[in-house]
């Protein structure tokens, strides 16, 4: 093994197939990108030289500031909600869970596996409010709380909080199963030995576990962060990125202003905004990694 | 060796999977072309009109054409294109040939975009009228159809109702585009509910307000639209506006002679905003879509619903509960009788029906010929309804399609819908930002103020 790892040519011949796939549809349509942001128009329309321009106006435009708005929020509840309730969950799942164990743990990873569209129609039926109540109203209504049923997609002070609890939902499952797996890999005399020493459930968590999961936990952020910095088809699905702006994201904007307003030099400003954001974004995760 | 079997062949589904993902897209259009190949004409209806005689004597030129369209070919005017240039290939050329592509309506105008840039339009194609055509006739792209119908003497089958909609739609004296629908818009009622409340069919808005609080009253939801999709509640805010400020006013704030932020255009904004605030179109009314507004209006639970005329489709369903006769429909109600009148209707022509210029022959000249001799009797005949071309069969007409013809007999003047002169920009953020004007989140003037700001922004 050693030998051959050791071997140039066979380190290029295992990393070059995979580096010219990754260029070619990933670096060149970045570079493509920045190409295209100092344009004005559609390609083969109207394409026009304008420098920085589409940059100047990037910070100017209210629509793009609301849209990174409603992406920054989404990001924070999501993430948060995601990796959360999918450690929660472990910790369930290994410390409390005796019986159905398989059913459960496949229960709750279920929803993953759902196409984003299908999941959408269903939480609009869940969400519904005309012609009839839908599940999450009927139940309000049905144990009294009448005055908390609502249109809950079609107004803006609830709108992405009912998205990102369908994101949540979606994707916790996902979550779950990395960190019952990486619990399942921590040993469990370490366990057994702070019990002894009477160390109770919030301790045993705060310095013991955690300390453990950390790799895991960042990995998990950093999916999670890469996940719903691209918002885009679950918002569609449930609410067409209404009502108004009010859960409009960054790539649906730039999706718009690209491909329906014809302003490909513009989109292209914003798609190079949201790939720098991914990038910081990336990089102050990871930056907790390194600070041990 | 098992594994290596395994992983041999893992890979090569994988690189197969990748290679189909590619090529998807070309193997498109073959599809198409073995449905024209093997064209059994079977779902052909037997009563060719004699009117295939007369374009019999045409050369049988050879000429194969791409159409481009939104509706499949089994569906609504797909089937009614495809059925037509079938017969024209059996009865008249067999020497034509058509590849039928689809795509789907939301992606129509970026695909248009993309053919223009690479100066590949298809022959013939499925467009929207309003601004989206004008771009393409201000290229110089657009075959000038109303001089080819002209010339191959078949001019006069258009609707002369049709024609002058199209060309006030494109803003130009001749005509670029064919009609694919006739379309008259207003209000459908539910009769039973009307009845139940004791509401009379309103002529004027005051009239229509004190309907919707007098059904409110007797417990019964006044109105329903389908804000999820937008555009059924701008249409709203157009219908006040056609009525109190005639209809050429939205045409007047696209050309710049007005501002959308105008009194006029502010109060039809706060007329709509406030129907909503009194609950009139129930909770939530951004969340509803407009087939489950229909829908609601079909089995009783609202009582009026905007709508064009195309919602036929929905009334003469076997599945329609309301029966059929349980539905009515009345022209928007009169706001200022010296703005506007009674017998100016909101109308449209559905999609319309284009052709290249560059593409254009003796060859495709036959077909478009056949098309439009005998699209009036096909669709009358096929599906009951009006396209916007003359027909001569007594067609079986449904209740619902009388109302429809009765309507059109009407007509006085015609108005375009909202967003018909906008661009896409500033249609899109008037379509967005109606949600916001409903849910009582804007001011009307903050509404109409976004969409002077979209408009100011893309003259840029």
């Amino acid at each position: 093994m050693k030998r051959v790892l050791g071997n140039k040519k066979a380190i290029a011949l295992f990393v070059i197939p995979a580096l010219i796939l990754y260029t070619v549809i990933v670096i060149l349509p970045v570079i493509w990108s920045v190409y295209y942001s100092l344009y004005e128009g559609s390609p083969g329309l109207k394409w026009e030289f304008a420098g920085l321009d589409n940059y100047k106006r990037l910070f100017k435009d209210k629509n793009f500031i609301a849209a990174l708005v409603v992406n920054l929020k989404y990001i924070a509840i999501v993430m948060a909600g995601q990796v959360g309730l999918g450690l929660g969950l472990a910790l369930f799942f290994r410390f409390w869970l005796k019986n159905f164990k398989n059913i459960i743990r496949t229960l709750v990873f279920f929803p993953v596996v759902l196409p984003t569209v299908a999941v959408g129609q269903l939480f609009v039926k869940i969400y519904e409010i005309q012609p009839n109540y839908g599940l999450l109203n009927s139940i309000l209504s049905n144990i009294g709380l009448q005055k908390l049923v609502q249109p809950w997609i079609g107004q803006a002070s609830t709108a992405l909080g009912a998205l990102s609890a369908m994101d949540i939902w979606v994707a916790m499952g996902f979550y779950s199963v990395i960190f019952y797996g990486a619990l399942l890999d921590i040993p469990g005399e370490i366990i057994e030995a702070a019990k002894i020493d009477g160390c109770n459930a919030v301790n045993l968590f705060k310095s013991i576990l955690a300390p453990l999961l950390r790799p895991i936990i960042i990995t998990c952020l950093v999916f999670s962060f890469t996940g719903t910095v691209k918002m885009f088809e679950s918002a569609l699905a449930l609410t067409k990125g209404g009502p108004g702006n009010a859960t409009k994201s960054l790539s649906m904007y730039m999706y718009n202003v690209s491909f329906s307003y014809g302003k490909v030099g513009y989109g292209s400003v914003i798609a190079v905004f949201i790939f720098l954001l991914c990038i910081a974004g990336s990089g102050i995760i990871n930056r907790f990694d390194k600070k041990n | 060796m098992k594994k290596r079997i395994l992983s041999i062949l893992l890979i090569t589904t994988m690189i197969a999977v990748m290679l189909t993902g590619c090529g998807g897209k070309k193997t498109e259009p073959s599809t198409g072309e073995t449905n024209s190949g093997t064209d059994t004409t079977t779902d052909i209806a037997a009563d060719t009109t004699d009117t295939n005689a007369a374009a019999g004597d045409d050369k049988q030129i050879a000429k194969k054409i791409k159409i481009l369209s939104i509706w499949a070919e089994d569906k609504d005017n797909g089937k009614l294109i495809t059925d037509l240039t079938k017969r024209y290939i059996s009865d008249v050329n067999p020497n034509f040939e058509y590849e039928f592509e689809l795509v789907s309506a939301d992606n129509l105008k970026q695909k248009i975009a993309t053919l223009v840039a690479s100066d590949d339009l298809p022959d013939v194609f499925v467009y929207e009228s309003g601004k989206p055509i004008v771009d393409l006739i201000e290229a110089d792209k657009l075959l000038d159809v109303g001089k080819a119908l002209e010339d191959l003497g078949v001019a006069d089958m258009l609707d002369e109702g049709a024609v002058s909609l199209l060309k006030t739609l494109s803003g130009t004296d001749e005509l670029y585009d064919l009609p694919l629908g006739m379309n008259v818009e207003g209000f459908w009622y539910n009769k039973a509910l009307f009845e139940q409340a004791d509401v009379e069919i309103p002529t004027t808005w005051e009239d229509f307000e004190a309907a919707c609080a007098k059904l409110q009253a007797a417990g019964i939801q006044p109105l329903t639209a389908g804000g999820a999709d937008k555009w059924p509640v701008t249409r709203l805010i157009n219908a006040y506006v056609m009525r109190s400020m005639g209809v050429d006013a939205m045409q007047k704030a696209a050309d710049g002679e007005a501002k959308y932020t105008d009194a006029g255009y502010v109060a039809a904004a706060a007329k709509i905003q406030d129907l909503a605030s009194k609950g009139y179109f129930g909770e939530g009314v951004t969340t509803v879509d407009q087939n489950t507004a229909g829908n609601m209006l079909l089995s009783g639970e609202a009582a009026m619903f905007y709508n064009g005329s195309w919602f036929t489709e929905a009334l003469t369903a076997d599945t329609n509960p309301a029966g059929a006769d349980g539905i009515g429909f009345f022209n928007i109600p009169v706001v200022d009788e010296a703005k506007g009148t009674i017998t100016e209707y909101s109308m449209n022509c559905g999609n319309i029906l284009a052709l290249d210029k560059s593409k254009y022959d003796e060859g495709t000249a036959g077909w478009l010929k056949y098309m439009v001799e005998n699209i009036g009797n096909e669709a009358m005949t096929q599906f009951g309804a009006v396209k916007g071309y003359k027909y001569d069969v007594a067609g079986e007409l449904s209740t619902y399609s009388q109302i429809v013809a009765d309507e059109l007999a009407k007509v006085s003047k015609a108005s375009t819908w909202f967003e018909a002169a906008m661009n896409s920009e500033t249609s899109t953020v008037a379509q967005d930002n109606v949600q916001t004007l409903i849910n009582g989140d804007a001011t009307p003037q903050e509404y109409m103020q976004s969409i002077q700001d979209a408009y100011d922004g893309s003259l840029e």
